[in-house]
């Protein structure tokens, strides 16, 4: 404990406004230059944790606190946020509301320049900083108009700003694309190079950070549950945190599928060692056989067909540039595409909010014009990224029926039966007269997707499904809209999520600078790397160990698309070495 | 990434982004002040088509960009022209059915609209221009407390993210349908939810923004330093200069 840089001691802490503990009774500890990854489902207490190291709770954020938290040899609740600010830096989940300035250089000074800085020195370290973080060329752009991995590492730049020695991350790359993800993890990594102490806090574990982090701590309803090495926690509390939720990177589920004699010594987690550790023992075949694949929706079942379809904003900010595309019936469309391809203004045109000036857009059989967003909410529903923006009621409940009377359905013993029904479905029986905006994260996107369902719309679209949500949440979601996409509902999700689309979409589209650049099955995507670098996407870790598996001669027949599928193909050569164990 | 909102600094190399902040916020005052001097819509015209070519020529504002953050603002203007048209005591000039257009209304009822068109306008020009951060720099240069010029700073800083909330709920909600048969005192309801979205969200912002701020050292000294510090130049009055011989000009000619 001696050598800690971070120590966490019996730490309980209750938020002002709230009476139950966020926080019961936490204790760990972080070495200098360890990269810690805590990890955990909505509302264990990760982000209030976080919050701890610089001095924001108790000196900023109030609450009661009891226990101790020591960082550098100093005690937060003692020390001056002024003073720990410069030990520990804490990039938000939101980096753009951190953002004090307008202009990306501005933002790098901000910090310096509080602590009285000469402004030689201050310009060599923002020139410094905007090098580190690859953002030179964007040195006098206006925050506004970054990409999302921009303001990840504009943020992450501004809390290094100050030069701290430890930096605590929380979800740093929720919503980005996976290369922009990438980008801020290999960022995350060379902090860690250069002696930095992290602490990243994730809801979804990724094989590449994983595959190097020091230690791994997880989180459950403001318990620690799991705290060693990557390796230790992963092989035997791997399958708790599956149990718990929280996304594991495919290759662990698969260990952990295989069994304890599979992981023996070490859990692979990346796919080149996932692939090797199968086939040192035997266990793949040379033919993976998966799910049938099934057919494309056929082209007489049209919803919505675009021809061309241009969008210019009145900023001159040209969003689509000539797309074509069609949405049938029954058919889960996928759209993806790199941070500012497009693909919200898509959903915008489709709903109505925007109309096309360019281009052909029929919605229904009519062309856009003809219609009113309040028309067309009767055929289409959207679900926002920000829930809350939806809500208009003062109970789940009624927000529920707000949607049902919207419809003209409003005989009350059908709109209290419907309403049940729904609440049952999404699981929100128990908060039925809570008021919306109190609900935790995940539950508010489930509101969000049952005001929409509830009505039973010909269309659907899905502003990232899995944001803020758990394994088990997630698939139960998509099951749901599973369900009424096999009655002949058109669903569109847009999605960074790659497992979201491998699994679920019946068909992809990816969208590049407002140009729909590819229109077709997953499968095909995953195998272009072309494409896939040009959308700034990367295959799934699934998806790269089917490409190792073809590229040392096996052959997939049929669809495998998520790591249930994958130990369903090795299902024959696992019984087969149960029956020949030599 | 989208349109983005449309009160922020649009271009910084412009000639009007390169006036000193505090100038051209003295400008806006001077504006003000001549636009309820004067007593003729003729002037409040010319003050108005001059503006905008200001905002075009030296701003380098998009005209797309003017009429969209000013559509309210001339809605607001019309209704404030109108109100006057009908209400202000005078000959009676026309009748329009019940209605009476006195000679003091027609002439009254322009010279308010353009009042609040052009001081509005002057404001965005202010905003379009100017980068927030070089006006806390100059106020705090010129004496006023960080801390208080910061304040400034954080209210125009504040003012896209509020405009992009404001949309972003006004969409939602438009999206959700409208519930028919729905009483008056049902839909002012809806109204509130919207007042309150905005707010609820606008204030989390603002809370992690004070966070933020307090966790990157802000406050930290008595003083801060600045990487870079606005410069006044004397060619920086010209702006004053020939507002303050337009405007003037204006006033004579009126009262000759």
């Amino acid at each position: 404990m001696s050598e800690a840089f971070a120590i966490v001691e019996n730490l309980r802490y209750t938020h002002w406004n709230q009476e139950t503990p966020t926080l019961r009774g936490v204790s760990f500890s972080i070495a200098p230059g360890e990269l810690c990854i805590l990890v955990g489902p909505g509302g264990s207490g990760k982000s209030t944790l976080a919050s701890v190291f610089n001095g924001e709770i108790p000196h900023l954020l109030g609450g009661s606190m009891e226990g101790r938290v020591i960082v550098d040899g100093v005690d937060t609740a003692v020390g001056l946020v002024k003073d720990l600010s410069q030990i520990v830096g804490h990039l938000f989940q939101d980096p753009e509301s951190m953002f004090a300035t307008l202009c990306v250089e501005d933002e790098l000074a901000f910090g310096p320049e509080n602590l009285l800085m000469k402004p030689d020195l201050i310009r060599a370290e923002v020139d410094r900083l905007l090098v580190e973080i690859g953002l030179e060329a964007f040195r006098d752009r206006l925050v506004w108009n970054l990409s999302g991995g921009q303001i990840q590492k504009l943020g992450l730049a501004a809390v290094l700003s100050l030069s701290p020695r430890m930096v605590v991350l929380d979800e740093p790359t929720a919503n980005l694309d996976p290369r922009s993800t990438r980008s801020v993890h290999e960022l995350v990594l060379a902090l860690r190079e250069r002696g930095v102490t992290i602490l990243l806090v994730t809801r979804e574990m990724d094989d590449f950070l994983l595959s190097q982090a020091d230690r791994l701590i997880a989180m459950d309803q403001g318990l620690l549950v799991a705290n060693g090495s990557v390796q230790e926690v992963l092989r035997t509390k791997g399958a708790e945190l599956r149990d718990l939720g929280i996304w594991l990177p495919e290759t662990v589920e698969i260990g952990l599928g295989l069994g304890e004699g599979f992981r023996e010594g070490s859990m692979p987690v990346t796919a080149a060692q996932t692939m090797a550790a199968l086939g040192s023992r035997g266990l793949l075949p040379p033919v993976l056989r998966g799910r049938e694949i099934p057919p494309l929706a056929q082209a007489q079942d049209i919803l919505v067909e675009a021809r061309g379809l241009c969008f210019e904003y009145p900023n001159a900010y040209r969003a689509l540039r000539g797309v074509d595309f069609c949405i049938r019936k029954g058919e889960m469309l996928a759209i993806v595409g790199r941070n500012g391809a497009g693909k919200s203004t898509l959903a915008k045109l489709l709903v109505g909010l925007l109309k096309p000036r360019e281009g052909e857009l029929t919605l229904f059989g009519k062309g856009a014009r003809g219609w009113s967003v309040e028309r067309l909410a009767t055929k289409i529903g959207l679900v926002f990224q920000n829930p809350e923006h939806q809500f208009l009621t003062d109970t789940v409940r009624e927000e529920i029926a707000y949607s049902l009377l919207a419809r003209n359905i409003d005989g009350k013993a059908e709109v209290e039966r419907l309403v049940g029904e729904c609440l049952g479905r999404f699981g929100l029986e128990d908060c039925a007269d809570m008021h919306p905006f109190s609900l935790p994260a995940g539950m508010k996107r489930r509101l969000g997707v049952a005001t929409m369902l509830v009505c039973e719309p010909e269309l659907l679209i899905v502003d990232e499904p899995t944001y803020g949500q758990d394994k088990q949440m997630t698939h139960r979601l998509m099951a749901t809209m599973e369900g009424i996409r096999e009655k002949g509902v058109g669903i569109v999700m847009i999605t960074h999520d790659m497992r979201l689309v491998q699994e679920y979409a019946t068909r992809v589209m990816v969208m590049s600078e407002g140009r729909a650049i590819y229109d077709g099955e997953s499968a095909r995507l995953f195998a272009s790397a072309a494409l896939l670098d040009e959308a700034n996407l990367r295959p799934t870790l699934l998806q790269e160990m089917l490409a190792i598996y073809e590229a040392e001669g096996g052959r997939v027949e049929g669809r495998i698309s998520s790591s249930e599928d994958f130990l369903a193909a090795l299902a024959p050569s696992l019984r087969e070495r149960q029956r020949s164990p030599a | 990434m989208s349109s983005g909102p449309s009160l922020i600094l649009v271009d910084r190399d412009s000639y009007l982004a390169r006036v000193y902040p505090l100038v051209k916020l003295g400008w806006v005052f001077l504006v003000a002040v001549f636009l309820f001097l004067f007593r003729s819509p003729l002037s409040g015209a010319t003050m108005f088509v001059c503006l905008i070519a200001l905002a075009l020529l030296g701003g380098r504002v998009r005209l797309s960009r003017i009429a969209m953050s000013g559509r309210f603002i001339l809605l607001l203007g019309a209704l404030l022209m109108l109100f006057h048209l009908f209400s202000d005591p005078g000959q009676v000039a026309f009748r329009i059915g019940p209605f009476l257009l006195t000679d003091t209304g027609l002439r009254q009822g322009p010279v308010f609209f353009f009042r609040l068109s052009v001081v509005v306008l002057a404001s965005f020009i202010l905003i379009w221009t100017t980068d927030t951060r070089d006006l806390m720099a100059s106020l705090a240069k010129a004496g006023m407390p960080y801390r208080f010029a910061y304040a400034v700073f954080l209210a125009l800083r504040f003012l896209p993210l509020i405009q992009q909330e404001v949309d972003a709920v006004r969409d939602a909600h438009r999206i959700r349908g409208r519930a028919a048969r729905t009483s008056l005192s049902h839909r002012a309801k809806l109204w509130g939810r919207y007042v309150f979205t905005v707010l609820i969200n606008g204030l989390r912002k603002a809370e992690t923004t004070s966070v933020s701020l307090e966790t990157r050292a802000f406050g930290a000294f008595p003083t801060r330093s600045y990487m870079k510090e606005p410069i006044f130049r004397r060619r920086d009055l010209v702006l004053v200069a020939v507002t303050l011989a337009l405007a003037g000009g204006l006033l004579v000619l009126e009262r000759l």
